[in-house]
Parts: C-alpha cells; sequence; structure tokens
C-alpha cells in the first residue's frame, strides 16, 4: 500500500504540474489620487517599439494628468496572458489584440464596448476590412491599429534576367515559376509553407472558403478549396517549381533567407516581413523587392487573408475614459503615420494614406493595392483557433498521408465541432 | 512506543498541508473537470458567472470511442517515444556509467562533460537540436552532404525522421541522468564481491551479469520508472522542435493535452487526457514493480 501510494505521489504530481500550468499574478497599478495611471501591453517588434514608446511618451508630456505604464508582451504568449490576466481581473487597461482575438475575447466578456465613444467621423475614417474585425454582436469593441495581408513578393532582377513579368493569374504563377526554377542550382520559383495561413489565398483564389461569419457554414471542404490543394502539390510533383522537401518546423525562416538570398524568387508574406527582406543581400537596392497582389484563380477570384491588430479596452478597467483618450493618441493619423514612415506598417484611417509620409513610402501604397482585394477571416469568437485542425491536416495532404479531399473534409468536421462550443 | 506516532504526524503536517494544496486540490480538481464540459466560453470569470455541465463519461467515450479521436494514434506515438527513449537512455548511461567507473586518466573531466546536456537549459538544447536538423541550413544535412554526399532530408517535416530527431534529441537529453544513477548504483557495490570473484577465477563477463547487474537493479528499477514517467510527459523537446507536427505525426500525449487545453480551451476534455496520462502511469508503475518483485529482489 505504501508503495502504490508514493507511486501515486510521484504520478499525480507529474501530471498536475502538466494540467495545473500556472496562473501568473499580475502586479497590478492601482492609484486613486491624482495622476491616473493606465497600463498597456503591445505586442510589437523590436523596432515598432522603439516608434511606440516615443509615441507614448509624447502622449505624457501632453498630458501630464495621466501616466502610462507600458508592458511589451511577446506576440505568441499574448493571448493566453491576457486571457489568464482578464481572467483574474487583471488585465492591462489597454491592449494591443491581434484582429482575431477581438471577438473571442469580447464574447468571452474580458472587454468593455466602445460604441459611446466612437464618433461617427472618427468611425467613417477607418478602412472597412480592419474595422469589421472590431465588430461582434452588434457592438464595437476596439479600433484598428494595422492591418496587413499577404501579397505576392517578388525579386525584380531575377524576373528580369528570366524575361518574365510578376504573374497575374495560377496559370501564369506556374510559367513564370518554371522559368525561373533550375533544381540543379538549388533555385526555385516559388515557396510555400506548411503552415495553413499560408494556404488561405489559394483557397480564395480557387474559389473555396473557410467560414462563412452570417450564417456560419464551413466552405472548407467546397470543390475550390480542394482544388487549391491540388494545385499545391502540383506546384511541388507536377511543375517542379517549389523545393520537394520543405522542412516545415523551420519553414518561415527558410523561406526568409532562401528569398533574401536570390534561391527562391517569388514568396508570400506580409508588410510585417519587409524590413528583415530590405536587409538581405539580393535587396541591397530596396527597389529590386516586387510587390504585386495575390494571382488570380481560374474563375478570376482573388483573395488575401487581412490580418493585423485593434487597440482594446479591458473590462476591468477603472479608468476608461483615460485609456480612451490614450487610444485616441497612440491611434491618430500622426501615429499611423508615423508607424507608415519607420516600419512601413499600414495605416488603417483614410486621413492617414493621405498624409505625405505614407504617400511617399512606397512599400505601404503597394501594399494598399493588395489589401484592396484582401478578404476578411470569419469574425467568430472560434476565428483565432480555425488553425489549429487547418495546419495539420493540411500538412497532411501535403505529405501525401490523406488525400486532399479527406484532408479538407476532416477540418469540415473538426470545424463543426468547434463551432459548437459557446 | 506506539504513544510517540503523534509526534511523527506532526513533522509530516507542514508536508501534507503543502500536498494537499498543491497536489491533491488541483488533482482532484483536475479529475472533476474531466466530467464536465468545460471550455472557455462557460468557465466562468469575473463577469459571467460558469455555466459548465456534469456531462458523465462523455468525454471519456469521445477520447477513446470516438471515430475521429486521435488518441490511439497520439498513444502509439507516445508508447514509441517512451520506450525508445528510455531503452537508449538505459543502455547508454549504463556503457558510460561502467566505463566511467574504471581508473581512466581524466575521469572526473569525463564525468563533468557527459553531464553537459544536463545542465543546459532543455528549451536551449531543444531549439539548437532543431537549428541543427534544419533541412536547407542544418548542420546534419551539411554534414551528410559533404562526407556522404546524400541529398538534403527534411528531416522535421516526415513522420519517421521527425520520430528520429526527436527522440534522438532526447536521448541526447537523458543519458546524464542515467549515466549519474547508474553511476552511483555501481560506486555502491562492495569491492569485496569482486575480489572473492576474482579470488575463485570468475571473468570480466560472469562478473558483471552475476555481480553487477542483479546488485545495480533496485537502482536501475526507480531510474528506469522515473524515466519512463518523466519521457511519458517530456513535453519540452517535442514542442519546441516539431511542435507535435508534421501532421500530428509526433504528437504524444501531453503536447495533445496541451493543446486541447490552451489551442482549443477545451478544458473538460483536456482535463480527460490527464487523467488517462494519470492512469496509465499509475497502471505501469504498478505492473513494473511486480515485475521487478518477480524477478527476485525487493525493492524498497
Amino acid at each position: 500500500m505504501k508503495k502504490f501510494l508514493a507511486l501515486f505521489l510521484i504520478a499525480a504530481f507529474l501530471v498536475t504540474g502538466v494540467v495545473g500550468c500556472g496562473k501568473t499574478e499580475e502586479k497590478k497599478a492601482t492609484e486613486k489620487q491624482g495622476p491616473v495611471t493606465i497600463t498597456f501591453w503591445h505586442t510589437f517588434n523590436q523596432q515598432e517599439t522603439e516608434t511606440i514608446n516615443e509615441i507614448v511618451k509624447e502622449f505624457e508630456a501632453k498630458n501630464p494628468d495621466i501616466k502610462v505604464e507600458v508592458q511589451a508582451v511577446p506576440f505568441d504568449g499574448a493571448q493566453n496572458k491576457f486571457k489568464v490576466a482578464a481572467q483574474a481581473g487583471n488585465a492591462p487597461d489597454v491592449f494591443r489584440a491581434e484582429i482575431a482575438w477581438t471577438p473571442e475575447f469580447a464574447a468571452l466578456g474580458y472587454l468593455a464596448p466602445i460604441d459611446d465613444l466612437l464618433t461617427p467621423a472618427e468611425k467613417a475614417d477607418y478602412l472597412e476590412a480592419p474595422f469589421n474585425y472590431n465588430v461582434y454582436n452588434g457592438k464595437v469593441w476596439g479600433v484598428p491599429q494595422v492591418t496587413d495581408a499577404l501579397a505576392l513578393l517578388y525579386n525584380k532582377r531575377l524576373l528580369k534576367e528570366a524575361g518574365v513579368e510578376p504573374p497575374k493569374t495560377m496559370d501564369e504563377l506556374v510559367q513564370v515559376a518554371k522559368k525561373l526554377t533550375d533544381p540543379k542550382k538549388d533555385r526555385y520559383g516559388f515557396f510555400y509553407r506548411g503552415d495553413s495561413y499560408w494556404f488561405l489565398p489559394f483557397v480564395w483564389a480557387f474559389g473555396g472558403g473557410l467560414i462563412d461569419s452570417n450564417d456560419l457554414s464551413i466552405h472548407i471542404a467546397d470543390p475550390g478549396s480542394v482544388q487549391a490543394l491540388k494545385f499545391l502539390i502540383d506546384l511541388r510533383d507536377k511543375y517542379g517549381v517549389v523545393p520537394k522537401n520543405i522542412d516545415f518546423a523551420n519553414d518561415y525562416d527558410n523561406m526568409m533567407v532562401g528569398f533574401k538570398t536570390g534561391k527562391y524568387a517569388m514568396i508570400l508574406n506580409g508588410p510585417w516581413a519587409t524590413s528583415d527582406i530590405l536587409s538581405g543581400p539580393e535587396f541591397k537596392d530596396p527597389n529590386n523587392l516586387g510587390i504585386a497582389p495575390i494571382p488570380v484563380g481560374p474563375e478570376g477570384k482573388t483573395g488575401s487573408p487581412v490580418g493585423g491588430h485593434n487597440y482594446v479596452i479591458s473590462a476591468n478597467t477603472k479608468n476608461r475614459e483615460a485609456a480612451w483618450k490614450f487610444i485616441q493618441f497612440i491611434n491618430s493619423k500622426e501615429a499611423q503615420a508615423k508607424f507608415a514612415a519607420k516600419n512601413n506598417l499600414l495605416p488603417t484611417r483614410k486621413s492617414a494614406y493621405a498624409m505625405e509620409e505614407v504617400k511617399n513610402n512606397r512599400i505601404v501604397s503597394d501594399f494598399k493595392a493588395v489589401l484592396e482585394k484582401a478578404t476578411n477571416r470569419p469574425v467568430i469568437p472560434q476565428g483565432g483557433q480555425i488553425f489549429t485542425d487547418l495546419t495539420p491536416n493540411y500538412q497532411a495532404a501535403l505529405k501525401g498521408q490523406k488525400t486532399p479531399e479527406k484532408a479538407l473534409n476532416d477540418v469540415k468536421a473538426a470545424w463543426e465541432k468547434l463551432l459548437q462550443t459557446k | 512506543m506506539r504513544k510517540n506516532t503523534w509526534i511523527a504526524y506532526v513533522f509530516l503536517l507542514p508536508t501534507l498541508i503543502a500536498m494537499a494544496v498543491l497536489v491533491f486540490y488541483p488533482l482532484l480538481l483536475g479529475i472533476s473537470y474531466s466530467f464536465t464540459d468545460m471550455n472557455q466560453y462557460n468557465m466562468g470569470n469575473q463577469f459571467v458567472p460558469p455555466s459548465y455541465k456534469f456531462v458523465g463519461l462523455a468525454n471519456y467515450k469521445e477520447v477513446l470511442f470516438s471515430s475521429d479521436s486521435e488518441f490511439w494514434n497520439i498513444l502509439l506515438n507516445t508508447v514509441i517515444w517512451t520506450f525508445t527513449n528510455v531503452f537508449f537512455h538505459f543502455t547508454i548511461g549504463l556503457i558510460l556509467a561502467l566505463l566511467l567507473n574504471q581508473k581512466i586518466k581524466g575521469r572526473a573531466i569525463y564525468r563533468m562533460l557527459m553531464l553537459v546536456p544536463w545542465a543546459v537549459p532543455s528549451f536551449v538544447s531543444a531549439f539548437a537540436w532543431r537549428w541543427m536538423f534544419n533541412g536547407e541550413y542544418g548542420f546534419i544535412n551539411l554534414f551528410l552532404k559533404t562526407y556522404f554526399h546524400l541529398e538534403p532530408i527534411a528531416w522535421l517535416s516526415n513522420k519517421w525522421t521527425a520520430m528520429f530527431a526527436v527522440i534522438l534529441t532526447n536521448i541526447w537529453l537523458g543519458i546524464p541522468f542515467m549515466m549519474v544513477t547508474m553511476l552511483g548504483g555501481l560506486q555502491s557495490i562492495p569491492r569485496e564481491l569482486y575480489e572473492a570473484a576474482d579470488v575463485d577465477g570468475a571473468s570480466p563477463v560472469k562478473k558483471f551479469f552475476n555481480i553487477t547487474l542483479p546488485l545495480l537493479k533496485p537502482v536501475a528499477f526507480s531510474a528506469t520508472l522515473l524515466g519512463t514517467i518523466w519521457t511519458f510527459n517530456m513535453f519540452n523537446v517535442i514542442y519546441l522542435l516539431t511542435g507535435g507536427g508534421p501532421a500530428r505525426g509526433t504528437e504524444i500525449l501531453v503536447t495533445y493535452a496541451y493543446r486541447e487545453a490552451f489551442a482549443n480551451w477545451n478544458f473538460g476534455l483536456s482535463a480527460t487526457y490527464g487523467v488517462i496520462i494519470l492512469s496509465f502511469l499509475i497502471a505501469f508503475s504498478i505492473f513494473y514493480s511486480r515485475v521487478a518483485k518477480d524477478a527476485g529482489e525487493k525493492v524498497y
């Protein structure tokens, strides 16, 4: 019996270690008198953090009665960190939430609606696609800070040497990529990832879909989606224009290195990657980077996933007015223009696009053209979780472990279950 | 004698309280969650009251018997993962321990070097190995290409090569523990036994099988049992190297339970996985100690 107990304790201890992954207490600044303090968590990368810190400093100089405590949270863990903090009632007053997290946080009751604070004029200034991610259940839960979409990035020099133009259709993509491919020299016309976010543009181009936000119908197993997956497999097996063996665990880094060194002539990526790309040897001349919309499919359709981030106010805030004042400042057209000029981030305010420093940024204006054809991912609370089942099945199809039809039908079945959780 | 037992309980009390708060309460709570449909929407928070329901054995039914459940594949992965790892941990650890138990020059330095994998935080090692296994720029492919003219292999995106990669990494990580434990066991074997065997003219092989192995058994038993439990629940290596991919090819039960809890936010289902993992480990521990006992050695 003693032995059994000892074994039980060992096993119990190890298991609870897994299940009970700790809740971290967040220190919260509560000051009742004098200047109010608001806390702000953001997920900016290093270069962007410098920009936001400047803007926050400006805000504090202009508003001596409001102090801002800024905390940088790594993007990867930010969703869970915010959830845990909000669950314990310790969420920061202002948070920079990825667009797909916003409806989820709203459905969980973690956010404060801002309908009464947002004036119609201000609302009208925001671009429609990114703004829509803030609307859930008939209420507005945040304002878009930045928007993005995947575009076809290409190495102008390589395309010119091969005597080809950037592809406008999926057929042209195959033709152009063929001319740019030489496996003997380890050069390929195109590269795709084992991450299903990179699969979405193809889904839409071939007439497939994800989940309809209105009637919650699932389109991932539609003929168009299946055709898109077959097309990707053909790119590798039939046309040989992408590497045979793509290392899924390292594919983002490998894609970036390969593109920066001219190994891959065309890739899909978003504005966030441009400053990294321009640091590469192939792009010493920044004009060598070409940015084009996603090629259109057989029926002339196209699409690219709209990404981006929103500023939201948490439900447990004690200083909603101050938090809103802060958001308005850090999301003013001037602030957005600053991010555009320094970090190539795409503004979400129409008025920001009219400003000189945004107009003069070629990368921003090129991506703007892509964005005009971009597609919203489903604006539903489960929107952030659709990839948990899409990626493994997508990979299984790429690896030939499942047929494209079977893989996407399995995704459909998993999503049906996902949509039932509420 | 009997009168004084209460003192023992007083001394045990702080531990018992700590265990109750940190182990038993969460454990029982976790087990109770496995009978509910708890997820992030109905778990409740300071703004919304909890509304999850008791669903009986529905979670267990779904995990064990539903046709689209990944459970059996993942269990197979877990079994392959655990036993391959422990087998190599033990054999290589034992061989190294035997070598280091000899009187060789620079023994202290070797011992220290052998401990390096253990001293490095496991996530650092995992990232380093992921880089070495990189299909395009990794050291291993470079090595194979330079010396054997082999085509590059995308180690981490084929099921069996990925399995090989995570197991190799974990073997590398787990050897030091086994080695140190075995070395401790070897050094506790009385020298007189070997001297007596020498007098009787026993060969080294005979000495190994008739003295070393039997006397090492208690240590080996605890070490392999611990090793099995640790490996069964080894989260870092797989999560950081492959994330369970490609296409769930290297997913094991704990990584899947984690995903169910913190990516899908199905706490009920995830707790079910937790309980299943716990039951396996308890069953295995009991079975294993029986086997060890039947083999003629008193353990404990």
